[in-house]
């Protein structure tokens, strides 16, 4: 992945004292700002009310980063019945307002990266372009595992990856150590230029050192997957996934708070029938529901529990990998750590792995 | 209290018999300190089983899929399938034989007493273990829980982090059982309705705010239905999955077809979702609390089927899922009953 050059032609590292954050929050007035927020002892990206009411921690909210490049619920068009019997439509692309996500986690920045392909490539999506296009992605490296079910080292990431961020914070204590990544992230530090300094060597050192001590705190490994798009190919009729999906509730949480995950749906919302009026609605969708992927004749391809953890498993270490070269999965553990029964993806794959051998 | 060496034996014994299909019980595999549900078909398998606080699942819901895979299957296997059901559980399987969903020979049931406590709640565990790593919870002596962590162990009183519903719990050992493990002393409870009292003092206005904050959280990931043994319909009003479609069935047919909500998650569409789950959930809901614990937002959905309850107790004095040969609450009339309109 080729990281955008910035600006001014050079890395652009800063050091922001921590007291001057919401200093720096009141210069980005021009943004929609959002961070973690604890709210009914969950945590999730929502928009800051003050500058004085962020606190960048190692934290996974339960909502990823995505719903705000890709939310839930979007507007394609407004539809309308004429007078003479005809119809209007009326695309409805998002606003490009400035957006900064502060406190992103490294593996949620890689995950952008990996929705990146799936909206361009043949087809550009200009809904999900718009709003990507208008977001600064603040990260923030993990000093301590924000998740016992982390696992980004396993599936070519780190703590403090870089990919998909514009800027990226190292919490050094009573500083932040600030990397800008882009040209987006270079203009977020210019905006609160005054309270940037110059970091010392001894800085660069420290961010260094808490960045590789970070690796070494991480539980969860995943080993030795090269084979496992090619084995997932042989599995497709397995009875493996009848016994692995016994305990599936069949709940749509391990699709939808993953970073990753972008299937979607689309349906006409009508607000009015006479005239015809409203309007063609994209929301996310997931493999785990009954109606997904249901064919018009009432044929589903995907009848049974069984066949929608396949596609999960599927899609994450086998298509995406034969289409994009990377797995799709990004080591987040939350699909682990939010299943209501524990369905752990890393074992799922590791048994795949042994697999008759 | 329940010795596992007793409820493992028993569960070798029937597989060894071949008396049970399988046998849905918990386990805890390596890398969690949480228990998972575990479907057993051998009777060395049976070492596998665990009883701990972090049981929190009604395994009932499997009940459910086993009865679906079972109408599919050309020559079923009709034997029973032994479950490992705690009193909330148990309270479950009744409503199902209430509705004639199961019969009583579907299930072969061992139950379990949760004796003077219940499960925990994950987050109130958090907040005393404060960021360090779990790795074991046992049930302690005398109402307590022993929690091992990283850092040693700590004893921790039961009513700190046991789950609401535990703090609620009007039966605290099953009501129906093939083979019961445990103390069978029942525990009495002074306020079953402790929490939703809270809620019923907030003026009309406060608890309309307070569930449209709620409900905007809502990611409709329908955890809440999936993880319930009441929510068993064929189809779900979420998705249709059942609208006949022939070779004749025209554009507009298909087009037509009844849509309850749609799938953007807003306030509307939201609450419609849940107040149909609560309303179909009325006297049939035993407070497993699955729902609740299950959401990944933490809505307390849990409160409504709550009150749901209370309304069936106090409009009709029914008690939900004590009674299998009960007529089941909204398919019965008496003569006592409060409304007339239907004489």
């Amino acid at each position: 992945m080729e990281i955008p050059k910035i600006l001014s032609g050079e890395m652009m590292d800063k050091i922001l004292a921590k007291k001057d954050f919401p200093e720096w929050l009141k210069k980005l007035e021009a943004y929609r700002v959002y961070a973690p927020r604890k709210q009914d002892d969950v945590w999730n990206y929502e928009p800051v009310s003050g500058p004085g009411n962020v606190q960048l921690a190692d934290v996974m909210t339960a909502v990823p980063a995505k719903k705000i490049v890709f939310p839930q619920r979007e507007y394609f068009f407004e539809f309308r019945e004429t007078d003479d019997n005809g119809t209007k439509l009326t695309e409805l692309l998002p606003e490009d307002n400035p957006v900064v996500v502060f406190g992103v986690r490294p593996c949620e920045g890689k995950a952008v990266t990996l929705t990146d392909k799936v909206f361009s490539g043949e087809f550009e999506d200009p809904y999900y372009w718009k709003r990507r296009n208008a977001t600064t992605l603040v990260g923030l490296a993990c000093g301590t595992p924000p998740s016992p079910n982390c696992f980004c080292t396993s599936v070519n990431g780190s703590p403090h990856s870089k990919e998909g961020l514009d800027l990226l914070l190292t919490d050094l204590g009573e500083t932040f150590y600030a990397e800008a990544l882009t040209k987006k992230g270079e203009k977020l530090i210019l905006e609160g230029q005054k309270l940037f300094k110059d970091p010392k060597p001894e800085d660069k050192k420290k961010a260094e050192k808490i960045q590789v001590e970070a690796e070494k705190k991480i539980r969860r490994k995943l080993n030795r997957i090269e084979n496992v798009p090619l084995k997932l190919k042989g599995m497709f009729d397995s009875p493996f996934w009848d016994d692995e999906s016994m305990s599936c509730i069949r709940c749509g949480i391990c699709t939808y708070l993953c970073p990753t995950c972008h299937c979607f749906d689309m349906n006409d919302e009508v607000e009015t029938t006479t005239p015809l009026q409203g309007k063609r609605v994209r929301t996310w969708d997931t493999c785990q529901f009954p109606d997904f992927t249901m064919h018009s004749s009432g044929h589903n391809p995907r009848p049974e529990k069984s066949s929608r953890l396949r596609q999960r498993i599927n899609h994450k270490f086998q298509y995406f990998v034969e289409i994009w070269q990377n797995y799709q999965c990004t080591g987040c553990g939350r699909c682990i750590s939010l299943c209501p029964v524990g369905i752990d993806i890393i074992k799922v794959v590791e048994k795949v792995r042994d697999y008759g051998s | 209290m329940v010795n596992i060496e007793d409820l493992k034996s028993e569960a070798r014994r029937v597989l060894k018999g071949g008396k049970v299909k399988y046998i849905i019980g918990y386990e805890r595999a390596s890398e969690t300190w949480k228990a998972n549900p575990v479907f057993l078909k051998n009777p060395e398998d049976a070492d596998k089983l665990v009883w701990d606080p972090t049981c929190f699942h009604n395994l009932v819901r499997f009940v459910v899929d086993e009865k679906r895979r079972k109408a599919k299957e050309k020559q079923p296997d009709t034997r029973p399938v032994g479950i490992v059901a705690k009193g909330c559980d148990s309270r479950a399987i009744i409503v199902l034989l209430q509705e004639k969903f199961i019969e009583r020979m579907d299930v072969y049931i061992i139950g379990v007493s949760c004796e003077s406590t219940g499960v925990i709640d994950e987050r109130k565990l958090a907040k005393k273990t404060a960021g360090k790593t779990v790795q074991k919870v046992e049930f302690g002596e005398k109402q307590n829980y022993i929690v091992t962590t990283e850092d040693g162990t700590m004893d921790i009183p039961a009513a700190e982090i046991m789950a609401d519903r535990c703090l609620e719990c009007i039966a605290n050992i099953p009501v129906v059982s093939d083979h019961l493990l445990g103390d069978k002393t029942k525990r009495a409870v002074a306020r079953p309705f402790q929490s939703v009292e809270k809620l019923e003092s907030l003026s009309q206005e406060d608890k309309w705010k307070f569930w449209t904050d709620q409900m905007k959280k809502c990611i409709r990931c329908y955890a809440c239905r999936s993880a319930c043994p009441m929510c068993y319909c064929d189809e779900c009003v979420v998705d249709t999955i059942n609208f006949a479609v022939t070779a004749d069935t025209t554009a507009e047919e298909k087009a037509q077809r009844i849509k309850w909500l749609e799938k953007s998650p807003i306030d509307s569409e939201n609450i419609f979702y849940h107040l149909v789950r609560a309303i179909h959930l009325a006297g049939r809901c035993i407070d497993c609390g699955e729902c609740e614990r299950a959401c990944p937002v933490n809505i307390p959905l849990r409160m409504l089927n709550k009150k749901m309850e209370k309304e069936a107790k106090e409009l009709f004095g029914y008690d939900v899922g004590f009674d299998a040969d009960q007529p089941a609450l909204i398919s019965c009339f008496r003569d006592g009953d409060p409304e007339d309109f239907i004489r």
